[in-house]
């Protein structure tokens, strides 16, 4: 018997002392469901979120200030006959925050996804619940605009429902002042608006407001300009190939619609501020010079969402002060009118709440949204939504130009990966107005960074 | 493997049921150990399950706050009951054997602490840098590979050696002058001086960046100038520039890096007065009189004897550099050239969900930290041999 031995003696209590403490321990009474693989048979349900049962449902979301309180009024009366307390926290770096959180097992109970491709990336891992298993699929599909639902769909099962529609491919303008000088208001090709623009140069103004600044996510107006492009030169079909990479990204057709667009915003004269303004304007501010007294610029193709960003004077006047036309299709690209959208989707993490499911079920109804309708930027995803809610003829008119487009596409970065969708397409775009990366190296580079 | 643990906890009682006087296991108390291993074990399964309850069972104990005010008594009542059984143990060990380890015995728990939350995942980080992006499979060198040849993580190690070439050096350079020249001062002077220069020391570096976005902001001309530095420039008769989008000779990372010299100029400038204060009187006495100059004084008497606070301060500016995130993320998140290691990793993980190459990433910075820290190691201990 040595002192080593002793040691060894020691030793071995210890570890065995430790070995006692870790067995024998509690087991989490709710582990996650999942881990059943890819949606299919999925017989569990997806448990994360915040305590169940507790009446308070967390919403995680993109959007704050007038957008957050417009929300949360259209959920007032909704919480005051339900019981339930919601509870939503805006979040703008949400496509960062909501992998973080899910990743730390600190899910809200309901997320608001502004992209489709940060879902799936969820849903694919088992996070979420499939929709069909708290909703009818059938109905749901049959009111909401066609094809919404696609977007959000893995492996033959729908993962979240919109909560909101946007409507992308919009032209603004300040009405008075862009009638008085008697510039065109119904162009019925790419090439007529060429036009209008060229007429507004030549007055000696830059007819363009852009603006791309929009702090972590600051590129992704860029990509809408692209995927526009896309749709209008190539048709939906080629779009769709393009959004599922079934083309690669530096497709000679990506690069066309790239160059075509270079025409339009590289234009000496043409944008306000040229390349420097819309890298640094803030997209929610872009329009302003268009409303001064002598505006110093005239078009802004933007979302239905912008009316919420105009200045006050012209939100209160909106129908007087400002104009809408579709941005219209290409004379020798697609035949029919294609328009870009895109929205809010909700997804579920807290597949057994019963009160979060509740609050689900309410979200995606037609019934929501008549409070934050009459608010104004906002348009509902549903075809049966009734539109005397909306507050104005200027949200009407989008909403008809939403019903009356041949074809509707998701926004394609919203579709496509998050590396690339939310990452490497946002960048690109800068590196590409900015011009310190060529049409080709730029597209080669995003195509490069799609995971496989 | 729990099951067959037991009986050897018994075995000290067994082997020390013969002692003699000039045995090794004389003192050995059976006794004082079985209580003491028991103790433990019991007092760790109790702490175990009761953390485990307020998580997986909050409904059990009502609201928060309560569960709040029992966790602390928990935790703190029984790591102190924890510390007891462990005495207990230690105490009834052979006397020989019990004085050495006791010191140990009580280091443990704060060393496993160490061990847990800074040893263990500096391991699992290098471990993971060589898995794929969800560390499932290795991947070998694969995401090393993928980095070097990623022409961002390039950019960002230039921009991060810039960043260290320029901010710490300014930084001390500013904290030394503002120090020795408020010394100057009349007492109320110095106080609002020091005062005002350390201010911005309060605010976060998010809040600073926000700040710093507003002075830096860019209308097109033509426009109201709601930028500061813009609105001076184009009083002066200048077109107004984008200032963060200009990478020429980086202008925008040196706009960035003129943030973080405005935030940590202050603490520079605290230590290094104190330093400067605790130069003793007689010594810049004695320059005066053998005739030195104000600024030979400074050089060749007060630079000597605060030399090691310099080091002090510059080096952990120096690592606060290394890792510089905030400034860059709100501002410009990488954009026009302005990419850096920590940001780049941020990016990679949360953003691109790309685990592996994350952690190669942050394994890299590592290593360029490393032999910063041993110099700073081996600094603190020469200064403190010096005393």
């Amino acid at each position: 018997m040595t002192s080593s031995s002793m040691k060894r003696v020691v030793l071995l209590s210890g570890s065995a002392a430790v070995c006692l403490a870790l067995t024998g321990c509690l087991q989490n009474p709710n582990a996650s469901g999942g881990g059943a693989g890819g949606g299919q048979g999925l017989d569990g349900f997806v448990d994360g979120g915040t305590v169940d049962g507790d009446g308070t449902v967390q919403i995680l979301g993109a959007f704050g200030g007038a957008e957050e309180s417009a929300f949360n009024e259209s959920l007032a009366a909704f919480q005051e006959e339900s019981g339930i307390t919601v509870e939503y926290v805006p979040d703008t770096d949400f496509t960062t925050t909501i992998q973080q959180r899910v990743g730390a097992d600190d899910a809200p109970d309901i997320g608001l996804f502004p992209q489709p491709g940060g879902l799936l990336g969820l849903a694919q891992r088992d996070k979420i619940q499939p929709i069909d298993t708290f909703l009818d699929y059938e109905d749901l599909n049959r009111t909401l605009i066609t094809g919404f639902l696609d977007a959000s769909q893995l492996n033959g099962r729908v993962y979240g429902a919109p909560m909101r529609m946007a409507v992308k491919s919009l032209v603004w303008y300040p009405k008075p002042a862009y009638e008085e000088d008697g510039y065109g208001t119904s162009p019925e090709t790419l090439e007529d608006l060429t036009a209008i623009t060229d007429e507004i140069q030549g007055d000696g103004t830059a007819p363009w407001c852009i603006g791309w600044e929009s702090d972590q996510a600051t590129g992704w107006v860029g990509t809408d300009w692209i995927e526009e492009y896309m749709l209008r030169l190539h048709g939906p079909d080629v779009y769709d190939q393009w959004t599922s990479h079934e083309i690669p990204f530096n497709d000679p057709r990506v690069v066309e619609a790239f160059d075509a667009f270079g025409d339009l915003v590289k234009k000496e004269g043409y944008v306000l501020g040229g390349k420097n303004g819309v890298l640094n304007t803030p997209f929610a501010e872009a329009m302003n010079p268009a409303f001064e007294d002598s505006p110093s610029c005239y078009v802004m193709r933007q979302g239905n969402f912008a009316t919420g960003f105009f200045p006050d004077p012209v939100q209160e006047n909106l129908d007087e002060r400002v104009g809408v036309y579709v941005f219209p299709r290409a004379a020798d690209g697609y035949e029919g009118q294609p328009i870009l959208g895109g929205g809010d989707i909700a997804a579920l993490f807290n597949g057994n709440d019963d009160e979060a499911i509740e609050v689900m079920r309410f979200l995606t109804s037609d019934d929501f949204g008549a409070e934050w309708a009459s608010l104004g930027g906002w348009l509902s995803p549903h075809k049966t939504f009734d539109a005397d809610n909306y507050p104005d003829e200027t949200t009407r008119d989008m909403a008809q130009i939403a019903a009356d487009a041949d074809v509707f596409r998701y926004d394609g970065s919203d579709l496509m990966p998050n590396e690339v969708g939310g990452g490497s397409f946002w960048a690109g775009m800068v590196q590409w107005m900015d011009g310190t990366k060529t049409t080709q190296q730029v597209v080669d580079e995003i195509e490069a960074s799609w995971p496989e | 493997m729990s099951t067959t643990a037991p009986p050897e906890v018994d075995e000290p009682t067994v082997d020390s049921s013969e002692p003699s006087p000039q045995d090794p296991a004389a003192g050995t108390q059976p006794v004082k150990i079985a209580i003491g291993v028991v103790g433990m074990v019991l007092t760790m399964w109790l702490m175990a399950n009761s953390f485990l309850a307020f998580a997986y069972y909050p409904q059990w104990f009502g609201n928060r706050i309560f569960i709040g005010l029992l966790a602390l008594v928990v935790g703190v009542g029984g790591a102190a009951v924890l510390f007891f059984f462990l005495n207990q143990f230690v105490e009834g060990l052979p006397r020989r054997l019990s004085e050495g380890l006791i010191p140990y015995a009580f280091l443990l728990p704060g060393f496993s602490l160490v061990v847990l939350v800074l040893i263990y995942p500096t391991i699992q980080t290098i471990h993971y840098s060589f898995a794929n992006a969800n560390s499932t499979e290795y991947v070998g060198l694969e995401n090393y590979r993928t980095i070097f040849g990623d022409d961002q993580f390039w950019l960002a190690i230039t921009n991060n050696v810039l960043w260290i070439m320029v901010v710490p050096a300014i930084t001390v350079a500013f904290g030394v002058v503002v120090a020795v020249l408020a010394d100057k001062l009349s007492a109320t002077g110095e106080k609002a001086a020091k005062g005002f220069i350390f201010l911005p020391m309060a605010i976060s570096f998010v809040g600073a960046s926000a700040i710093w976005g507003l002075v830096y902001a860019f209308n097109p001309a033509g426009q109201a100038q709601t930028g500061l530095l813009n609105a001076v420039f184009t009083a002066l008769g200048g077109e107004p520039q984008a200032w963060l989008n200009i990478s020429t000779g980086r202008l925008n990372s040196l706009l960035l890096m003129v943030i973080l010299i405005w935030l940590q100029v202050g603490f520079a400038m605290i230590l290094l007065s104190s330093a400067i204060k605790g130069v003793p009187e007689d010594t810049v006495e004695a320059a005066r009189i053998d005739g030195a100059s104000e600024v030979q004084i400074f050089w060749r008497v007060t630079v000597p004897q605060i030399k090691t606070t310099i080091i002090t301060v510059f080096i952990t500016v120096l690592i606060l550099v290394m890792k510089v995130f905030d400034i860059v993320y709100v501002l410009t998140n990488g954009r026009f050239r302005t990419e850096v290691i920590a940001n780049l990793f941020f990016k990679e993980i949360f953003a691109n969900g790309q685990a592996g190459q994350a952690a190669a990433i942050v394994v890299i910075l590592l290593v360029a930290i490393i032999p910063i820290l041993i110099y700073q190691v081996k600094s603190f201990r020469e200064q403190d041999l010096a005393r």
